[in-house]
């Protein structure tokens, strides 16, 4: 066990969130102040990606000025209150998403910036939160947590499957992760440990039918059936780690056991509730250190989703989108409202000196600027401070420079969590300003 | 190698083998490539190697880089697309340098003759096929077929799967694997194992998941076959303690039907013209049962109970077999007794719920109540002796001591007051006290009478009133102790025929240990056997005392005996083996006796269930016994499980390791049971059942499948399932993959009902329908009925297309169907008159506008906005789906369209067609717009309409670019069905392929695809003749070679 300091303040607020953990117990002085923590007991670096498709209305995402003195358009209003927290970043693109110049072919490869396979064919490329939660989130119970919040649609449109529409993430080139729509279900990915007698005993037997099968059949069926080795071999990995409970490096999380109740079976009929319903769990997976890295799509590209709630009901969000109307813009904001509900509860976590926001990188775009299909620079923003690594208030314009790949800022927020594989997607080097 | 008569195979084989496969594909002659270095390279350079140059790539493409002939081959998917927007004049575009007139044909005869030849040469390519998981489609079909159980629904809450290829669900690109899903898969597995039954012989699969409703449903089971051909008795409710229970709850011989029956055609009986089993079949009776019953009718019976039957039946009239039935009731009453089963085996307890009475005896108490008469008249009673029904031999009664009988005053002995008497016949005489007729002295006050006889006497009211007669009869003991007699009281006279027969009124009274007692027995007796009260104790369970130790009571001999054949005893018995296994009632006796004895010592003696105590320790051990020696069988019965699940014959290995793994779960003290729960769990999660593996050859040369991966691959195409029992048995007698046999499997299989889901994960997925029932895209403020209906609509889609298949229809009904499948609340959404709610056929619909895709619901729903119709998304549909035509992309930055119908001053039509008009949309809207128009009489749910939302005409008249005039459904589907008329087989064809064959479609499929087109024309276009020749291709009985599987070769 390191030695960690900790402040009275930072020990009586977070007592005033949570329960009492067992950390606590090694704490050698009352009252000591911080001295500067040692690396060891410092927080985790956190990614959340957040996506909604059909991009924004397109004269309301906007942001000029710095820090306080920042000035939002109205798509953005509802992140008023963390404007000093955020980057916004404007100009950035995927050169390979320009090519299909629709919906699935710009979206597919939001998070990777490879080329996606046409003609019924599905190849993209490994996605930044999938290649973190390789590198990045093995330490871990559950190496990433990819939530979403609306059915996928299952076609083949114009020559692309619309797989690359309702899949961000992706394991490997050729897997797009599935996305986990039921809260409840989601939940018990994070904390469902009952490890009955026999699984191991069960999986086991399976991978040794994989691996014979593996034996006799052709090199691509061998690469998909790796999809289900692999996937095996995790969830082994994972019942072996539920045995070895408290054995977590350094650091301890400021919340043992979740503290809201597992959300009831199956899907809300309120959409509003069901996004809220993920971003607790989003930040639960996060505070518990049960997770580092979550992706959570708040909807499809290329959505149906209605707004009743809102009052918005005679037409479905892809539709919606191909217009500036007034209801365009409260269907923009209420999405702005997520994030912003999400921030506001990771900013009220306090983990040492620093917020959860503060050691987290809470990533917002969309696969285009507004819902006509232009990808040449898409809407991004940067909330979190990254473990103290990323200044926030700034807006940064890459609107008609060189290397304004997407790809740039990915391999910027990788080196945050200081994995640097030096060639991501299309690019080469990180941003510097970021 | 396989040998194929069929013709259409030998073709097929011709061509697979008269082009060799692309690793060893022909030369390209020299002439052929100076032609192409001479004539054609420099036409693409000149006109397309401006943009499409190896440094400006536009839109992706690189024309520099075939410099050569053998270049150009090895990519024949963009050479494709090249002839593609030659064809469609998009290249090059319009402000670019053109190709003159003879140049472009120049190109296009021989990009068109390249890719011929190129098809020609890789025909019945098997082509990349990736590995395919099961679909969560296939895996819920699969399941359900496995276990017999359709409610299960594991995938329920699975991620959605993705389409690829040429859309479809099955394609194994888009069936991903995540540690989330296998996590999934197992909690599945397991929740699936939780169904199985473990029985004496194996393991079967029931819908519920507790001993409680396993047993429930063999109860069932039991209780159907007891019902068969038992009706339910109406027994005597007894009240116990507050419960009422029905007494004597049972299985009753439907009597009456049998007689009907019999009567009917007494005359065909007679002359055994006809025999048992076409009279059983006619009138829907046991066959068994009504021939022992007519047996006794035929002949004359030694039973006088059952000759009396038997002279009943036939004096009867055709209308007497009510009456008939209630005098064998009116017997089944006095011979039989029921007990309550609660009470069986206590202590001085009944032995059987139903219990014979022998209605004999020595003497018999009778008492009759004097009816009220007016003064100064007389009461007369009569004083019935009858013979027995055996002749009068010896048959001299005694009346003893009949007196008049009242509380509080002395008896009146009838001698003291009889005024006279009679014989009804023989008029009036004086009644004889005290000695027989042969002047035998008996007591004073007594009677002796030869039966049979009445006496009627006559009482005077003051005497009557209130008393009642009492009278003991008997036998007068004589010579010969054989005599029997029948004693009753009456107030009315008898008729003569009582007299002489035998009553079910009261007992027949016998001297004790007489032959005459033994007759009777034996009469009594074989009354029983062929009119037993009851057949069966249906209720099994007994509930008619409040605190019980029979859990199960089985009382079905009469039954099983008198009902059922062999096999149907050994099923039952079987049956009832399972029920014991499956309760373990044993066990459960064990501890409710435990329990008893504890809650009787406090409230009345526990002596009384003494005699159980044993019994129920013996069973119990021998049932503990029993589990563990049919264990073994349970695991005997996971094998063959296995097996199923894989698709193919377990092999030794895989047996093996189950067992090892049975051990090894046993090691870690689980119960037997739970160890068998794992096992099956540990199936469902395997690979082996998870995937559609199929083992390919060496190198690079296709070969044929096996019988087994054959038989998965066709039951997947036309059943999104596993190989059901006769595809299994084909394939493992080697024979599937015979043509004949191949397709007669097909052919049954495309009528059996699991058709339904190649209309669902086919049609309804190529037509962009599948989960309509789904759809949550519709604004409840305009649509508040469309919630309720969507289930309804997507139900009409299944049918039809199930129908289809099922019937190996027309593809052009797809079209041009004059029927539809509506139930009542979408015949009242479609405005064709209602018959009633449930789901049926209606003919002549194309007047109503509807019959074929077009006009349904779901469609029409599907392509249209939240609030509003949409030409646009109807006629894209049209275009792409239907049609299979190539639309441009939409350009960047599409303008607006308006929202809501109605709150514009203009139309749906007139919005679309501003929208249309912008130069920059109208290359595509072109195109589709037309179709979307002449659809506009449907509103955004699929209801026919005159006016829009905003009480506008609906104009559906509009010229397509083409120039044909479409106006509404009609016109559009002429315009299908025959200017287009090709482009929809084709399309078809395609899409067919690509879902039988999980894969894009690609060059080397080309001259398939013109077989399925010829076999459709030639047998009237019935669908499986397109199904037919995809199941007889190369490219679904080869797989391609280790080293070739998925090289992109013939495809890009």
């Amino acid at each position: 066990m390191n030695n960690h300091r900790f402040s009275r303040r930072t020990f009586l607020r977070g007592l005033g969130v949570t329960m009492a953990l067992p950390w606590l117990e090694s704490l050698n002085v009352w009252g000591d102040e911080a001295r500067g923590s040692e690396p060891s007991s410092e927080a985790p670096v956190r990614l959340a990606v957040l996506f909604a498709g059909n991009g924004f209305h397109s004269k309301e995402w906007w942001a000029r000025g710095e820090g306080r003195q920042m000035e939002l358009g109205r798509v953005l209003a509802p992140l008023n209150d963390f404007r000093e927290k955020m980057v916004f970043v404007r100009g950035l693109y995927n050169e390979q998403a320009l090519k299909g110049n629709i919906h699935s072919s710009q979206t597919g490869n939001l998070l990777s910036g490879a080329a996606l396979a046409s003609g019924g064919e599905i190849r993209s490329g490994t996605s930044i939160d999938q290649l973190l939660a390789q590198q990045y989130g093995t330490s871990t119970k559950v190496p990433s947590l990819v939530l979403g919040c609306e059915k996928s649609n299952p076609a083949v449109h114009k020559n692309y499957s619309m797989l690359y529409s309702s899949h961000i993430s992706w394991s490997s080139p050729t897997t797009p992760t599935p996305l986990e729509i039921y809260p409840a279900l989601a939940f018990d990915r994070l904390f469902k440990d009952e490890v009955q007698r026999g699984d191991r005993s069960v999986l086991d037997a399976v991978l040794g039918d994989a691996q014979d099968l593996r034996r006799r059949i052709s090199s691509a069926d061998q690469q998909k059936l790796d999809e289900y080795l692999h996937s095996v071999r995790e969830v082994e990995q994972r019942i072996v780690r539920a045995g070895q409970k408290g054995e977590l490096q350094g650091w301890r999380p400021t919340l043992a056991l979740p503290n809201i109740p597992r959300p009831p079976d199956g899907i809300p009929q309120d959409i509003g509730e069901h996004m809220r319903l993920m971003s607790d769990i989003l930040v639960l997976g996060f505070q518990t250190d049960t997770t580092r890295i979550t992706t959570l799509k708040l909807n499809n590209d290329h959505s149906s989703l209605r707004f009743p709630n809102l009052g918005v009901d005679y037409m479905i969000h892809h539709l919606l989108s191909h217009s500036d109307s007034d209801d365009w813009l409260k269907v923009n904001q209420f999405f702005m409202e997520q994030v912003a509900y999400i921030a506001r509860k990771m900013d009220a976590i306090q983990e040492g000196s620093r917020t959860l926001l503060d050691n987290s990188m809470l990533l917002f775009c969309s696969s285009m600027m507004t819902g006509n299909h232009n990808a040449d620079q898409l809407p991004v923003l940067l909330l979190g401070g990254g473990g103290g690594r990323i200044q926030g208030g700034r807006v940064l314009d890459y609107s008609g420079k060189p290397d304004r790949q997407m790809c740039r800022l990915y391999l910027s927020m990788m080196d945050k969590m200081n994995v640097r594989p030096g060639k991501f997607g299309d690019a080469t080097s990180a941003l510097a300003l970021v | 190698m396989i040998l194929f008569t069929a013709p259409t195979c030998f073709t097929l084989l011709l061509l697979g083998f008269a082009f060799p496969l692309p690793a060893q594909a022909q030369q390209q002659t020299h002439e052929e490539t100076v032609a192409f270095s001479s004539q054609i390279l420099p036409l693409v350079t000149e006109y397309c190697g401006s943009c499409h140059s190896t440094e400006k790539q536009k839109g992706d493409l690189d024309l520099e880089r075939f410099a050569s002939l053998e270049a150009v081959r090895r990519h024949p998917k963009i050479w494709q697309s090249v002839a593609a927007q030659l064809k469609d004049n998009e290249m090059p575009p319009k402000d670019k340098p053109q190709l003159s007139p003879s140049d472009k044909a120049r190109l296009s005869e021989w990009v068109t003759s390249l890719l011929d030849g190129l098809a020609r040469e890789r025909a019945g390519d098997p082509g990349p096929v990736v590995l395919r998981r099961l679909s969560n489609a296939e895996y819920t079909a699969t399941i359900q077929d496995l276990t017999g159980v359709s409610s299960l629904d594991p995938a329920r809450e699975f991620p959605i799967d993705g389409a690829a290829g040429e859309g479809f669900m099955n394609t194994g690109q888009a069936l991903v694997m995540s540690p989330a899903l296998v996590t999934k898969y197992l909690d599945a597995g397991k929740a699936i194992a939780s169904h199985a039954v473990l029985l004496p012989d194996g393991i079967r699969f029931s819908a519920g998941t507790t001993r409680r409703d396993w047993t429930d449903e063999i109860l069932l089971q039991i209780r159907a076959i007891y019902r068969e051909f038992a009706d339910p008795l109406q027994g005597e409710k007894v009240n116990l303690q507050g419960l009422i229970f029905s007494h004597d709850e049972g299985g009753s011989l439907p009597l009456e039907r049998y007689f009907v029956a019999t009567l009917a055609d007494r005359g065909a009986l007679h002359t055994e013209v006809k025999d048992a089993k076409a009279l059983a079949h006619e009138h829907g009776l046991n066959e068994k049962y009504l021939s022992t019953l007519m047996a006794m009718l035929r002949s004359e019976q030694s039973s006088p109970l059952l000759q009396e039957m038997h002279t009943r039946w036939h004096l009867a009239e055709t209308g007497d077999a009510a009456e008939i039935t209630r005098e064998i009731a009116r017997w089944q009453k006095v011979l039989w007794k029921f007990n309550r089963v609660g009470q069986l085996g206590k202590l001085g307890g009944p032995y059987s719920w139903m219990e014979p009475l022998v209605p004999l005896a020595a003497r018999q108490e009778l008492e009759l109540k004097i009816p009220a008469v007016p003064a100064g008249q007389d009461a007369t009673l009569y004083l019935v002796a009858s013979n027995g029904g055996d002749g009068n031999e010896n048959d001299l009664a005694v009346w003893e001591r009949p007196r008049l009988v009242v509380d509080g005053k002395p008896d009146i002995m009838l001698r003291d007051v009889v005024v006279r008497s009679q014989l009804p016949e023989a008029g009036s005489i004086p009644l004889v006290f005290g000695s027989t007729s042969e002047g035998v002295p008996i007591a004073p006050e007594s009677i002796a009478i030869h039966a049979p006889s009445v006496l009627a006497i006559r009482v005077p009211a003051e005497i009557a009133a209130g008393r009642k007669l009492v009278v003991t009869g008997m036998l007068q003991s004589g010579p010969s102790q054989e005599g029997s007699v029948q004693f009753q009281l009456l107030t009315t006279p008898p008729d003569g025929r009582a007299l002489k027969g035998l009553s079910p009124t009261g007992p027949v009274i016998v001297h004790d240990g007489t032959t005459a007692r033994g007759r009777f027995e034996k009469t009594f007796d074989e009354f029983r056997q062929l009119f037993p009260a009851a057949l069966c104790y249906t209720k099994i369970v007994p509930v008619d005392e409040v605190v019980t130790l029979t859990l199960f009571h089985r009382e079905d001999d009469h039954f099983t005996r008198l009902m059922l054949d062999d096999t149907q005893k050994g099923k039952l018995d079987r049956l009832w083996d399972e029920l014991r296994y499956v309760s373990q009632d044993a066990l459960a006796r064990v501890d409710a006796y435990a329990q008893l004895m504890e809650y009787a010592t406090q409230d009345a003696d526990p002596k009384v269930f003494e005699p159980l105590r044993e019994p129920i320790r013996t069973r119990a051990a021998a049932f503990r016994e029993q589990l563990v020696a049919t264990e073994s069988s349970h695991l005997k019965g996971v094998l063959e499980f296995a097996g199923r699940a894989y698709r193919r014959p377990l092999q030794e290995a895989e047996a093996k390791e189950l067992h090892v793994l049975y051990q090894r779960l046993r090691e870690q003290e689980l119960s037997h049971e739970d160890s068998i729960r794992l096992l099956l769990a540990r199936i469902f999660v395997s690979p082996a059942f998870l995937y559609r593996a199929e083992i390919p050859g060496p190198g690079e040369k296709q070969a044929p499948i096996n019988d087994w991966e054959l038989a998965s691959r066709l039951s997947y195409f036309l059943w999104s399932s596993s190989p059901d029992v006769r595809l299994r048995e084909a394939a493992a007698a080697g024979t599937l993959h015979l043509p004949d046999t191949l397709n007669a499997e097909m052919r049954r299989m495309l009528a059996d009902p699991r058709a339904r889901r190649l209309a669902v994960e086919f049609a309804c997925q190529w037509l962009h329908i599948r989960d309509f029932d789904a759809l949550d895209e519709k604004s409840e403020r305009h649509f508040p009925d469309f919630a309720a209906l969507r289930g309804d609509m997507y139900e009409e889609a299944i049918r039809f297309f199930t129908d289809l298949f099922q019937r190996d229809g027309s593809i052009f009904e797809i079209l041009d169907a004059d029927h539809a499948f509506v139930n009542g609340a979408l015949a009242k959404h479609y405005g064709i008159p209602a018959q009633g709610e449930e789901w049926r056929r209606v003919d002549g619909l194309r007047q109503f506008s509807r019959g074929g895709v077009l006009g349904q619901a779901a469609l029409l729903a599907k392509q249209s906005g939240a609030s509003r119709s949409s030409p646009i998304l109807r006629g894209n549909w049209v275009a792409e789906v239907l049609l299979g035509d190539k639309l441009p992309r939409p350009p960047k930055d599409v303008p607006p369209l308006p929202e809501e119908e109605g709150t514009e001053n203009l139309t749906v039509r007139q919005l679309t067609e501003k929208h249309s008009s912008d130069p920059r949309c109208a290359g595509c809207h072109m195109r589709i717009d037309a179709f979307g128009f002449a659809l506009e009489n449907f509103d955004a749910i699929g209801r026919r309409r005159e006016r829009d939302n905003g009480g506008r005409l609906i104009n559906n008249r509009s010229t397509h670019m083409d120039g044909t005039e479409l106006e509404d459904i009609g016109g559009l589907r002429e315009y299908l069905l025959t200017k287009r008329r090709d482009d929809f087989l084709r399309q078809f064809c395609r899409k067919l392929l690509g879902y039988a064959l999980g894969r894009g479609v690609q060059l080397s499929d080309e001259p398939l695809l013109s077989q399925m087109q010829t076999d459709l024309r030639a047998k009237e276009y019935r669908v499986g003749a397109a199904i037919e020749a995809i199941v007889q291709s190369r490219q679904f009985l080869d797989i391609r070679g280790k080293q070739l599987a998925y090289e992109a070769s013939s495809s890009e």
